[in-house]
């Protein structure tokens, strides 16, 4: 969330898109229909009648995988009929930059952009660029006139999004199309604000990253981005999923987003220098230029006096990935069914249920020597060996079980989608002979360092040389108890030596030695700070002399009235609320609406630490510099080396604008929009006549006329592991369904509570039939097309009677996101038959 | 001291029957009581009156009428021609009502606490005003039939101790009876919402005690047709025809207040509307009382035994079909459904056997139609 | 504790409530339920009605305007604790209660399982435990045991969207009549509860009408105790009338023979 959950109640206008909070985020409807009762209006846009959308104002049905088109329309809308906010789209963000005169887009390329190579499904994004003046800084043109600034493609991008095609691509009708645009559209005025509510419904695509893209595009259009009540919101997934990417447990980046070294960057300087951007404008923060004091500060908290500037503090010993390779969860399965792993951790998962593809991955499963399972409770992914079609006396894999104990069960902090951290206490003693994953990683981390010190072994030093000072070590050198505060000051991260402000003159003590850091601000590249996890820097922290854990704060206070809440937990970066808030104010430093005075620049006011004139008021600014008129003054988006929020973004891998591509799997023979009918940059698994086939998919094929999708229900939780053991939740939702629209029904002879089976070119579930008006059939390219939906919480393994029936991953397929890789399993293509008694 | 020992045996074909009723019966209300009202019946919670209350109570109470009837025929309007049917109504009510309490034990969650509402009393309830009337009825009966035991054990005393409460009973009898034949139809005022408007009315209690009274005399007159075959004796035809008479006289009244209540309420166009209620509103009331009333109403019906013996069992299944169409149309209405399971109906034949199996012990045993004696 | 005996309410917003059936948990949870195995039934209502171990059970409704679904509405259905309820006059041995700070509480050692408060309830309320040899009667408590505590019900503690508004009657009463009046076309004008069965406790608004939603509309808006009360309360009166009536009758008709009705004492000087 670039805001926060409370902030929800700020907006005038709530677009659910790509998400159900309703069913999966209730909480959130707290704050939504507190905005509803100040007379905001909610619109929900889903391909099936959700709780959510029961609280709309305004309901939009559309197909599985058409988003983009949905926006596009409407960036057409905004931009034909004048409603974007001018003054901040020409000063807040890139429309002014002149492109490179060589990109092309899939307009003149026919469903592709300038640079694509069809053998490698790859962009060289050489003429995405933008071009550079003398000084190296981006040409513009405030008159948004120029045919190669950035406003001008984007409106030839999209003038091809017209009503009717948009209308035919997305099967929502046009009235209602325009309902929405019109609706939305009315956040471009300074004093009306709009936010954007997704989740799964947008990123489980093939063209997931650019559903959001879009979305940013007309953010920034309407200047939404950095106001309360606007911005573009993830709500986040598994409770704690925020500190998960925060502290980096995925394959690409190491905690605070800091990219994982590459093995051609051999040293420290040549990592930094790859990954630090630089500028020539003086205006611009661009604050990722301080990656240098970050990664440094990281590698002295996990290596501490090991990390010298000798051995270039150890960057060595840091895990590198091969150029260009993919470490994403379908590839780690690939890879697994192909045998290249002996052993795997299950640790807080069920892949055998929540991965796409579930026969491939319980297949994979089976290659493996041993598999170690980290969890609650028994599971699909723990019992695999003994699951439907599974021969015991075949599988080979040696499967451990190690009680973990739950949230409730243990201390520490937890990161919501507001980035918010907020730390929990212990409820209970944990039950039986559970352990809090902590102790588990202890116990593994002593083990396998000794293994290393007694046996050697190839290359211990990154297990030997890591710091470990989570509590009292006992005789055998073995932490007895892990106290995780220990670990939440690491993160935080300390003074390695008296740290002074090397600009001031004379310069001025920033930090003693041996306190816990203040603020990232502080931080250093010469060794002399450590931060396990920068952007969590002041989280655990030194107030006036005292130590003070910041997540634990329960303070009610609001100054602004906004609900910011400024000390209860701690947010981060810097306890900011909401992120990119510098573009909430006009370039004078007055908020664009005086109603929502989120931050304000008192030129007059005395800066307490600097006992200059003019300081911000409100939240925690992006950065304290005084706003952009002011002579020093500085561009609203600092993490960006711009500064501008980027209508065009040349980042991702399958086009600096959003465009069309229909799903891996989709019920057209071709796209629309174009001859591209899928994203061209996407990582293929299967191809014509390819031997593997449980990678097998079969798009527009009459054996599979239906649009899939799989969602949540309110009642259970994921793969259900923890929700199907209780109960109360079992009764309300007992077992495996599949939603249909009554017309779809009627076609079939089917009635609702019959057992149906649900067939893709993967696999089968049966389920029981809900027959409902809440599904109906879509008007796409003038035929008929029907969708159905199933949730994915039930597995075989609980109910051990099977009544639950098994997971819908039977049925999704192996394609991932052009960027991150994310399965598709919001849409592909199946038939349904009623069972056989 | 003269009984009907010499004519019939006390084991016939007719007892055997019996026996394996009650046995089956027994059984069945072993299994009710060992594994619950779940396990034993189709009530629940969308049926929570079943078969029990609709025959054994609502029925029951009704078709045990005929005691207070004829005590208030003989004793009060003193119509001597009566009086040989006096004694065996009163045993039948009395019978009748030990049935009903039996039904009740068998049909309420907590048999062992039935005493309840003696002790807890809670006047606002018209199932505590029933409750209690029953029992004290019962009681009533035990002393109006105990003259007959007394003779039988030559109690002079005894029968000169109670020989002047005598007229005291009498009328208690007849009261109470008019409360709880008539709050048999209160129980439903406070369903006002879920009987079906054809028959909810703020008269019902007083409907339900008209067709009481017919119901009454129409099974003293089908016993004594009956105990006559039985017992292999004459039939009373004088009395017969007179009780028909009554019935008829009965019934029209009923009829009228009927009618009138249905055309007061502007209920009357429902009649038609042709909804399953209706179809069985009108079966009731054709089948069950007009047609009877216009039978009786025919001397020569009047004067054969099968015409007012077809006559009385016409109003007997009327006044049973108005119980259970009341008692189920009341839940029923919302899509839920219901048919007793065997052990049900098994256990309430059971009962009815036991009833008639002790009333033919008593006749052959007590002084029951000691009118003979006054030949 | 003073505050406990003012009669409390809850107001079931239905344009506030998004199904997510957290009251239906918390329920089974305060007031430790177990489970009657279910099946998915082909709707989302789940059990499809209250029952002896549900006391609150959420209904999913859908309503349909040409050809579109117009609205999903989410009904939480459970005791309303009607201000004079009939199961409270039905029962013969005073085992429901009305308690002044508005719950109906049920005292299972005095039931005897005749059932006539289940006949009696105009809402279907209480049920019963069928399966059981002891079976008692079981309903929604109001969470009175929290509430002497001065704790809200759990089922309103665990509504997230604030869907159950809980408080004084009166001001729940107000609340609603402010919400209808300050929303216009929002709400239809009419308060659920508010004078149905003579008034209850619980009461609902709703922005599609209650007939659509299966709520039952044909109830009088009288306390329904009133109904039965209007004959029982005459039986002093017909008894006294009746006896009088009845002795003089007899009187008339028996003058003259002296031996009176007895037909048996006669017998015995004959026989
Ligand atoms: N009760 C409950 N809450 C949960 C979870 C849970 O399992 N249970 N899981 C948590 C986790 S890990 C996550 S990631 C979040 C996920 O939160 P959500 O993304 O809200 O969850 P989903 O139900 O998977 O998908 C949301 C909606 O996307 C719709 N949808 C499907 N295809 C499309 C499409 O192409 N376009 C659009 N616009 N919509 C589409 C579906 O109909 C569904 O209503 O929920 C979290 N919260
Ligand atoms: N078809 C389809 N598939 C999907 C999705 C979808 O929308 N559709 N959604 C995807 C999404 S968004 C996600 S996040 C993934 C989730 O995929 P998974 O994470 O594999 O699925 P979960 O069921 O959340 O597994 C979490 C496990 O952690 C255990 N657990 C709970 N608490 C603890 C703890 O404290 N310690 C440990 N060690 N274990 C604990 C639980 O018992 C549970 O078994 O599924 C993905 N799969
Ligand atoms: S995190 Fe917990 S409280 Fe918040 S919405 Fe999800 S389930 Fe509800
Ligand atoms: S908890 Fe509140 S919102 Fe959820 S279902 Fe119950 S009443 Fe509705
Ligand atoms: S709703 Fe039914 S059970 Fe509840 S108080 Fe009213 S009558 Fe009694
Ligand atoms: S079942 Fe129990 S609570 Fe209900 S009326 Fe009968 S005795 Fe009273
Ligand atoms: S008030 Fe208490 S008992 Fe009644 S529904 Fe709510 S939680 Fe359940
Ligand atoms: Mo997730």
């Amino acid at each position: 969330m670039t805001n926060h959950w409370i902030d929800l109640r700020n907006a005038d206008v709530i677009l659910v898109m790509g998400s159900n909070p309703a069913e999966n985020h209730p909480i959130s409807m707290k704050w939504i229909l507190k905005a509803k009762e100040r007379g905001a209006k909610l619109i929900v846009v889903d391909p099936r009648f959700t709780r959510t959308a029961s609280k709309a104002d305004l309901y939009a049905p559309l197909r599985s995988g058409t988003d983009i088109a949905f926006l596009g329309g409407m960036i057409k809308y905004i931009l034909d009929n004048n409603l974007y906010f001018r003054e901040y789209v020409a000063k807040y963000t890139n429309a002014s930059f002149l492109v490179n005169p060589d990109f092309k887009g899939p307009g003149e390329l026919d469903g592709l952009f300038s640079g694509y190579d069809a053998k490698t499904r790859k962009y060289d994004k050489k003429a995405w660029s933008f071009q550079m003046d003398e000084n190296g800084i981006p040409k513009k043109d405030p008159t948004l006139k120029d045919k190669n600034c950035v406003f001008q493609l984007l409106k030839k991008h999209y003038s091809r999004y017209t009503l009717d095609k948009v209308s035919s691509i997305t099967g929502t009708p046009k009235d209602k199309l325009i309902e929405v645009y019109k609706l939305y559209a009315s956040t471009g005025k300074p004093n009306r604000v709009g936010t954007e509510c997704y989740a799964m419904g947008w990123t489980q695509h093939t063209v997931g990253t650019q559903n959001i893209r879009a979305m940013a595009i007309i953010q920034l259009l309407l200047g939404n981005i950095g106001m309360p009540g606007g911005g573009i919101n993830a709500m986040r997934g598994e409770s704690n999923v925020q500190g998960s990417t925060d502290y980096g447990l995925l394959f690409h980046i190491l905690p605070g987003y800091l990219p994982t070294p590459t093995a051609s960057l051999a040293n420290l300087k040549g990592y930094i220098e790859k990954h630090t951007p630089t500028t020539k404008d003086p205006k611009s923060v661009n604050w990722w230029g301080n990656r240098g004091k970050y990664i440094t500060s990281y590698l002295k908290a996990i290596y501490g006096p090991h990390a010298t500037k000798e051995n270039d503090f150890g960057y060595a010993w840091l895990p590198k990935l091969d150029e260009g390779m993919n470490a994403s969860w379908l590839m780690l399965f690939d890879q697994m069914l192909k045998g290249k792993f002996e052993g795997f951790f299950a640790w807080g998962q069920n892949p055998a249920c929540s991965g796409a593809n579930a026969n491939k991955t319980r297949k994979a499963l089976s290659k493996l020597k041993w598999m170690v399972n980290v969890n609650l409770f028994d599971n699909e992914t723990a019992s695999f060996w003994r699951g439907p079609g599974m021969n015991p006396k075949e599988v080979q894999t040696e499967v451990f079980m190690l009680p973990c104990c739950s949230s409730v069960e243990k201390e520490g902090s937890i990161s919501n989608s507001g980035r918010w951290a907020q730390w929990r206490y212990k409820a209970i003693e944990p039950i039986g002979q559970s352990k809090p994953d902590a102790e588990i990683i202890n116990e593994l981390y002593y083990r396998v360092k000794r293994l290393y010190q007694e046996k050697g072994g190839t290359y211990p030093a990154p297990i030997v040389n890591l710091t470990w000072n989570y509590g009292h070590k006992g005789p055998d050198g073995k932490i007895k108890e892990v106290n995780v505060h220990e670990i939440a000051k690491e993160i935080n991260g300390y003074y390695l030596d008296d740290v002074y402000d090397k600009k001031a003159n004379p310069p001025a003590l920033l930090g003693k030695k041996g306190e816990l850091c203040a603020t990232f601000v502080h931080l250093q590249d010469d060794g002399t700070t450590s931060s396990g996890n920068w952007i969590y820097c002041q989280s655990y922290t030194q107030k006036d002399g005292k130590i003070t854990n910041m997540m634990a704060r329960r303070k009610k206070t609001d100054p602004t009235g906004l609900g910011l809440y400024p000390e209860w937990a701690w947010s981060w970066p810097v306890n900011r609320r909401i992120i990119y808030n510098r573009a909430s104010v006009d370039p004078e430093g007055r908020p664009w609406d005086p109603n929502r005075p989120l931050l304000s620049w008192n030129p007059a006011k005395l800066d307490p630490k600097t006992n200059k004139p003019g300081v911000w008021e409100g939240d925690v600014p992006d950065g304290p510099a005084p706003p952009y008129n002011n002579e020093k003054g500085k561009y609203p988006f600092i993490m960006r080396a711009d500064g501008m929020g980027a209508l065009f973004g040349p980042g991702l891998n399958d086009g600096p604008f959003p465009e069309h591509y229909e799903a891996l799997e989709c019920p057209l023979q071709e796209n629309i929009m174009s001859k591209q009918r899928i994203n061209p940059a996407v990582k293929m698994f299967f191809a014509e006549g390819g031997k593997n086939l449980e990678d097998v998919y079969l798009s527009c094929d009459i054996r599979f006329p239906y649009v899939g999708t799989t969602y949540r229900v309110s009642e259970h939780w994921q793969t259900g592991v923890m929700t199907r053991h209780v109960p109360w939740l079992l009764e309300a939702m007992p077992q495996q369904f599949v939603e249909m629209s009554e017309e779809l029904a009627r076609e079939k002879g089917i009635k609702s509570g019959d057992k149906v089976t649900v067939k893709s070119a993967r696999g089968e579930v049966w389920a029981i039939a809900v027959v409902t008006k809440r599904f109906k059939p879509f008007k796409v390219a003038g035929s008929t097309v029907h969708q159905v939906g199933l949730p994915w919480h039930f597995g075989w393994q609980f109910p051990e009677d099977g009544s639950g029936g098994d997971s819908s991953n039977l049925l999704t397929p192996t394609i991932g996101d052009a960027n991150t890789m994310i399965p598709e399993s919001k849409a592909f293509m199946v038939n349904i038959e009623k069972a056989k008694a | 001291m003269n009984t009907n020992k010499t004519q019939v045996p006390l084991f016939s074909f007719g007892t055997l029957v019996l026996l394996i009723l009650m046995s089956i019966g027994g059984f069945a209300a072993f299994y009710r009581f060992a594994f619950g009202l779940g396990a034993s019946t189709n009530m629940s919670d969308a049926v929570p009156w079943g078969f029990w209350v609709a025959f054994d109570v609502l029925s029951g109470v009704a078709l045990a009428a005929g005691g207070f009837t004829i005590t208030a025929a003989v004793y009060i309007f003193n119509m001597k021609k009566y009086r040989p049917i006096a004694r065996p109504a009163i045993l039948t009510a009395f019978l009748g009502y030990l049935m009903v309490i039996v039904g009740l034990v068998v049909d309420i969650g907590q048999p062992l606490r039935f005493w309840h509402p003696l002790v807890m009393w809670q006047y606002r309830s018209v199932m505590f005003e029933v409750v209690m009337c029953i029992s004290l009825y019962t009681t009533v009966l035990t002393l109006e039939f105990a003259p007959a035991v007394f003779e039988r054990l030559k109690l002079g005393w005894a029968l000169k101790l109670i020989k002047p409460f005598h007229y005291p009973l009498i009328i208690a009898g007849i009261v109470l009876s008019f409360l709880h034949q008539s709050s048999l139809g209160g129980f439903f005022l406070i369903m006002a919402s879920k009987v079906p408007s054809l028959w909810y009315s703020p008269n019902m209690p007083y409907l339900f005690y008209l067709s009481a009274i017919c119901v009454g005399l129409a099974m003293v007159t089908f016993e004594s047709i009956m105990s006559a075959k039985a017992f292999k004796r004459e039939y009373e035809t004088d009395i017969i025809k007179g009780l028909a008479k009554g019935t008829t006289v009965a019934l029209l009244v009923y009829l009228v207040a009927r009618i009138a209540d249905l055309a007061t309420r502007g209920t009357l166009p429902l009649l038609f509307d042709g909804s399953t209620v209706s179809k069985y509103y009108l079966a009731e009331l054709v089948i069950g009382f007009v047609l009877p009333m216009i039978l009786l109403a025919l001397r020569n019906v009047r004067e054969s035994i099968p015409g007012v013996l077809t006559g009385v069992s016409l109003v007997i299944f009327g006044v049973l079909f108005n119980r259970f169409n009341t008692n189920f149309f009341t839940q029923v209405g919302n899509g839920a459904s219901y048919f007793p399971s065997w052990m049900e109906i098994a256990i309430s034949v059971g009962i009815v056997a036991g009833g008639i199996f002790v009333y033919r012990l008593a006749v052959l045993y007590l002084p029951v139609f000691h009118a003979e004696m006054e030949h | 504790m003073a505050t406990i005996a003012q009669p409390k309410g809850v107001l079931v917003d239905l344009t506030k409530c998004i199904g997510c059936r957290s009251c239906q948990i918390a329920c089974k949870s305060w007031n430790g339920r177990s489970v009657k195995k279910t099946v998915q039934n082909g709707t989302f209502t789940n059990p499809v009605d209250m029952n002896s171990e549900a006391y609150t059970v959420v209904k999913f409704v859908e309503t349909e305007k040409d050809n579109m679904i117009s609205s999903w509405d989410f009904i939480k259905t459970q005791c309303m604790h009607c201000k004079d309820p009939a199961c409270v006059s039905a029962c013969p041995v005073g085992a429901f209660e009305k308690k002044p700070n508005g719950p109906v509480n049920y005292i299972s050692e005095r039931c005897i399982g005749c059932r006539y408060c289940m006949m009696a309830c105009p809402f279907n309320v209480p049920k019963y435990e069928w399966e059981k040899i002891s079976p008692i009667v079981q309903k929604c408590t109001f969470c009175s045991d929290r509430q002497e505590e001065g704790l809200p019900p759990a089922c309103v503690k665990a509504c997230a969207p604030k869907a159950l508004y809980f408080g004084n009657y009166d001001d729940v009463v107000a609340e609603a009549e402010r919400r209808i009046k300050e929303n216009p076309g929002k709400y239809v004008d009419h308060i659920y509860g508010k004078d149905e069965a003579g008034g209850t406790s619980w009461m609902y608004i709703s922005g599609v009408p209650f007939e659509q939603l299966g709520f039952k509309t044909n109830i009088p808006n009288v306390a329904l105790p009133t109904l039965s009360w209007a004959m029982l309360k005459t039986i002093p009166m017909k008894v006294g009338g009746l006896i009088t009536i009845l002795a003089a009758i007899a009187y008339i008709r028996n003058r003259g023979n002296s031996g009176g009705g007895s037909a048996s004492s006669k017998n015995e000087k004959e026989g």
